[in-house]
């Protein structure tokens, strides 16, 4: 018996009077991989966090039951200094937990600590590098790595500390296709050396055959326990990456007849000092259209579309939207054309109110009629009566949906969207997407950069595939607006 | 981008040196400076450093913050040039042929030389303790505080400060980019500067203190603060280290010397 969770009921301090984990009870073996998954909110970081003891240790708040690892109480281990000689948890937040200057040093801070020999230490450095494919990083400063590098040097740093049980909260979510396999077969690989792995993740079709046991958490309850095949009977096809940027099974994109594009981007390239992001880009994009542009990280996506407002400009090529020639006109004209809308809605949000966040983008376009135009938007997006709310006690699908609404409140006639569903579970997508589709009817152009497959096929009309700063293939889905 | 206070990967001698005998040494030239009287003493103090910085290739960094120390300096002296008089004077700071205002602000020696004396003492402590954070790794600087008995605490204290400089600088620019696409406009004159930064300053402070809970366990989590444990394991000392002793003793005995000559 590795784990066990007994009656365990735990409220956050400073919360309202909802239970973080309401009455959860479980037992984890000794090697078993348990997937835990589960919309936002439903406790599962909260299991994790107990699960490690760092919630009995390092947490106020008011809590019953108890949890006991390899056969003894949590409260009775030493803290997390005794506690982290057999568990290791990767938190959700990659950038925090990279502390150091180069990726090397991240890893061995972890090791160093617990001794060995100079020889074992850089042996066990190497592997957890090579497993985790960050070699070629090692020298790189973790800060300036992309956001799915970062969350790989994140958990080989945990690995590194080779603890019998690991725990990861959410290791896949900026992932693109391949390195999500690349993880899932390294965790099984972890189980195969009898580690006992605990992962928060979403049901990736991946776990079928590597999970034992799956927990479905909701609202701090556990809903169900059981093997993948009991709780999910449907068999999904299996993503490569080569479909994120190459279809063969797709109607090449034809252009509609008679209609002048709304962007126009002819042999863009451009260079972030020695890497060539975009490789001579091509490409038109017509009024109405649903686009999502699918690639691996780091293929240039969000690249391409920065330059549709001006946040970047190219170093060769040109670009027009909606007549404008985006390669020199002010990024304060694109913006009122060009709304876009950024993968983390943290990085806007700053009002001490919904109403003054919106209001601040129609201040910046002399808007006459603020307040008409803020219920108009709110009720675009489904967040009526949130007015006078504090934006950051809202949940992250509703943060989501109010940096559209910021951004709708300036009426552009284009709204791209970086990784809109980052974060987001499969209810909140689907409620952010449908918001996109009724945009679309009203006449808006949507362009969405993504990795999310099932969310680019469900909704859009036309799939712009990219590899390594180039367009790989351009299809058209659901008919697209040409029919 | 370039980076502020962060260690720059190299193989100098610099790079090579044990944390300790560089702690020392920052340590020593920074009690040094603050007891010396001599300007002639600092100004060698500063050459040495400079040629230090050459000889480990990082001059560059220090090439980069000349117009600062230019600044520095020019606000060092005009503050004790218009505060402390002392000897003979030796020109004004509006000169006699103006009319009226002419001949007010006296230029004494003693408060220029003070003020030159301040100025170098800043100087030289600043460069050398950049220079130590340029070729000290993070966790050899840790080591290092560690061994002298500082509490581990404040020396992560001390690591997360470091280490928080880059990502705010990233962080901040992301924010930037999210406010323009909302045709943020950074408003004119100063009232404007101070109400344009709220869209920027407030989520800045909000997403890095989100992130200090996640630092804090993680830290935790790779054995930080376990106790007794502190990871002093095969602490080498090399020539240079030797070398960086002797250096220091003569400068030490720069420092004797330089008060016989009073």
């Amino acid at each position: 018996m590795m784990i066990q969770v007994q009656n365990l009921t735990y409220f956050y301090p400073y919360t309202s009077n909802t239970p973080a984990l309401y009455d959860v009870s479980v037992t984890i073996r000794k090697g078993e991989l348990i997937l835990i998954t589960g919309p936002t909110a439903a406790g599962k970081t909260t299991l994790c966090l107990a699960i490690a003891g760092i919630l009995e240790h390092e947490f106020e708040g008011k809590k019953s039951g108890n949890v006991t690892f390899k056969g003894q109480d949590v409260k009775l281990y030493d803290g997390l200094s005794e506690l982290n000689q057999h568990v290791s948890m990767v938190f959700d937040d990659a950038d925090a937990q990279l502390i150091f200057t180069s990726v090397e040093e991240e890893i061995l801070s972890g090791i160093q600590m617990r001794g060995g020999s100079t020889e074992e230490i850089r042996e066990r450095m190497e592997h957890v590098m090579q497993v985790c494919g960050i070699t070629h990083l090692r020298d790189r400063p973790p800060y300036a790595l992309s956001g799915g590098q970062k969350q790989r040097v994140a958990i080989a740093a945990t690995l590194a500390m080779n603890t019998e049980c690991i725990i990861l909260d959410e290791p896949t979510s900026e992932l693109d296709v391949s390195a999500t396999s690349q993880i899932i077969s390294l965790l099984s690989a972890l189980k195969n050396e009898g580690k006992t792995v605990i992962v928060v993740d979403h049901s990736l079709e991946e776990y079928r055959l590597v999970a034992d046991r799956v927990i479905c958490m909701e609202k701090g309850r556990i809903h169900t326990i059981g093997t993948f095949e009991e709780i999910y009977t449907n068999k999904e096809p299996v993503i490569s990456p080569e479909a994120l940027y190459k279809r063969n099974d797709l109607l090449p994109y034809l252009p509609p007849d008679g209609i002048s594009p709304i962007i126009t981007v002819k042999d863009l390239v451009k260079r972030y000092d020695t890497i060539l992001a975009l490789d001579g880009i091509t490409t038109d994009i017509y009024p109405g259209e649903f686009i999502a542009i699918l690639g691996e990280n780091g293929s240039g996506k969000t690249t391409l579309v920065k330059h549709f407002n001006g946040l970047l400009r190219p170093d060769v090529g040109k670009i027009w939207v909606n007549g404008l020639d985006a390669t020199t006109a002010p990024v304060t004209t694109l913006v009122r054309h060009t709304g876009l809308v950024f993968q983390n809605p943290d990085t806007m949000l700053f009002a001490d109110t919904v109403r003054e966040e919106i209001l601040f983008g129609l201040m910046n376009v002399n808007e006459l009629d603020p307040d008409a135009v803020i219920l108009d938007v709110l009720s675009m997006v489904g967040l009526v009566g949130t007015q006078e709310m504090y934006p950051r006690h809202l949940s992250r699908g509703e943060r989501q949906r109010l940096a559209v609404a910021c951004i709708l409140a300036m009426r552009p006639e284009i709204i791209v969207l970086d990784e809109p569903t980052t974060g987001l579970d499969e209810a909140e997508s689907d409620t952010m997407m449908q918001l996109m589709e009724r945009l679309q009817q009203s006449g808006h152009t949507i362009i969405m950069v993504t990795h999310n497959m099932r969310i680019a096929e469900t909704y859009a009309d036309r799939i712009i595939g990219m590899e390594n700063g180039k367009i790989t293939g351009d299809y058209q889905i659901k008919g697209g607006i040409s029919s | 981008m370039t980076e502020i206070l962060q260690y720059i990967p190299g193989s100098s001698v610099l790079h090579h040196l044990n944390p300790v005998t560089k702690l020392i040494a920052v340590i020593m030239i920074v009690t040094l400076c603050v007891f010396s009287p001599n300007l002639l003493f600092l100004i060698l103090l500063l050459i040495f450093i400079f040629f230090i910085a050459v000889v480990c290739k990082l001059y560059h960094e220090f090439l980069l913050q000349l117009p600062f120390l230019g600044i520095l300096i020019l606000i060092l002296v005009l503050i004790t040039v218009l505060t402390v008089s002392s000897g003979p004077v030796i020109g004004h700071l509006i000169p006699c042929a103006v009319p009226i205002i002419g001949g007010t602000f006296p230029i004494t020696f003693g408060g220029l030389l003070l003020g030159l004396l301040l100025s170098f003492r800043f100087i030289v402590m600043i460069l050398t303790f950049q220079l130590f954070i340029f070729s000290t790794k993070p966790s050899e600087l840790v080591r290092g505080l560690l061994i002298f008995r500082m509490p581990i605490d404040y020396v992560l204290m001390f690591l997360i400060t470091i280490r928080f400089i880059p990502s705010l600088q990233m962080e901040g620019r992301r924010i930037h980019e999210a406010q323009i696409s909302r045709g943020y406009n950074p408003g004119s004159g100063i009232k404007g500067k101070i109400k344009s930064l709220r869209p920027i300053l407030i989520p800045l402070v909000a997403n890095s203190l989100a992130k200090t809970q996640v630092i804090g366990l993680t830290l935790d989590m790779r054995g930080y603060r376990t106790k007794n444990r502190l990871l002093v394991h095969n602490d080498s000392y090399t020539r240079y280290d030797a070398l960086t002793g002797i250096i220091l003793i003569f400068i030490l005995i720069g420092f004797i010397f330089q008060f016989t000559l009073l």
